[in-house]
């Protein structure tokens, strides 16, 4: 489980390349509106949690899947960001199908082949952990 | 008087003659940086833009990105990471849902889909900030541009007082 309450914060560098991104060229973001947009986001993703959890045991489900959080965006006034996720999910779908198909048939690009080990080993072990 | 005459008409003519001085300056200040093959197709294609170097960034930026198996069809804000579909680490925010007591299991593609919608709400939060930063004629989001779009924006009322630390 969590360690240490630094593993809930979300990384910083990520957090200012995606508002950068999202910004106009030559717009800037000081050090507080940083942290306190990093604050947001990780309050965010527990409030989508535990929205989604809600509704998946409403329907009896114990696992929370992607279309409850798709359907909780929805309910929530986040429905514009549900069909850029859809399209996501659907690459995600596909890479996971692709990796467990290259597994079979052993590593052959080199580039995609660590990141593909690095993460599915990742994907694994969430596995064992969902099991459990 | 008359010099300047004549100098105005020299590049009122600029659609049929002017074009071509033009494109010769734009030449020899972009061979510095870029290829003339690169300069000549930017100048061909846009001869009314007079900074051509602004286009050419955009245009060698998608060559620079590899082609990945993984990355068919994705997104070209993601491109600076080939490997991967998510900037925000996924193990971080599997944590982060774990601190609802009443999760069980969440599907990995549950966890991918909090993620991504955690990477867009970054994104709309921080526009959103900026409409007030844009207001104020400031370039530089200050906390209270934060704030202001959070008490503005009726879906983000879940975030009213969870921000004051």
């Amino acid at each position: 489980m969590v360690e240490r309450i630094e593993d809930l914060n979300l990384p910083n560098a990520v957090i200012a390349r995606l508002i950068k991104e999202a910004l106009p060229e030559g717009s800037n973001v000081s050090k507080e509106a940083r942290a306190a947009i990093a604050k947001a986001a990780s309050v965010f993703a527990i409030f989508i949690t535990s929205s989604s959890t809600a509704l998946a045991h409403k329907q009896n489900h114990r696992t929370i899947t992607a279309k409850d959080i798709l359907q909780t965006l929805n309910e929530l006034d986040f429905e514009s960001f549900v069909p850029s996720l859809t399209q996501d999910l659907e690459v995600y779908r596909k890479m996971v199908k692709d990796k467990k198909e290259s597994k079979a048939n052993n590593k052959k690009d080199v580039s995609a082949g660590d990141a593909a080990a690095s993460s599915s080993s990742a994907a694994v072990a969430a596995d064992n952990e969902d099991a459990t | 008087m008359a010099s300047e005459d004549l100098f105005r008409n020299e590049y009122s003519e600029e659609p049929d003659l002017g074009q071509d001085i033009r494109k010769d300056e734009e030449m020899n200040i972009e061979t510095a940086e870029h290829d003339t093959n690169d300069v000549e197709q930017a100048t061909g294609q846009n001869s009314t833009n007079s900074s051509p170097n602004v286009d050419l960034p955009a245009a060698t930026s998608p060559a620079q990105t590899k082609p990945n198996a993984v990355t068919n069809g994705n997104k070209p804000s993601e491109h600076e990471h080939d490997a991967k579909l998510t900037q925000l680490p996924m193990a971080r925010i599997r944590n982060i849902m774990k601190l609802d007591p009443d999760l069980q299991i969440a599907s990995n593609e549950a966890v991918f889909a909090v993620t991504k919608a955690v990477e867009l709400f970054i994104e709309s939060l921080a526009r959103e900030a900026y409409t007030y930063t844009a207001q104020a004629k400031k370039k530089t989001i200050q906390k209270r541009d934060v704030d202001l779009a959070i008490s503005a924006v009726d879906s983000l009322m879940f975030l009213d007082g969870a921000l004051n630390f």
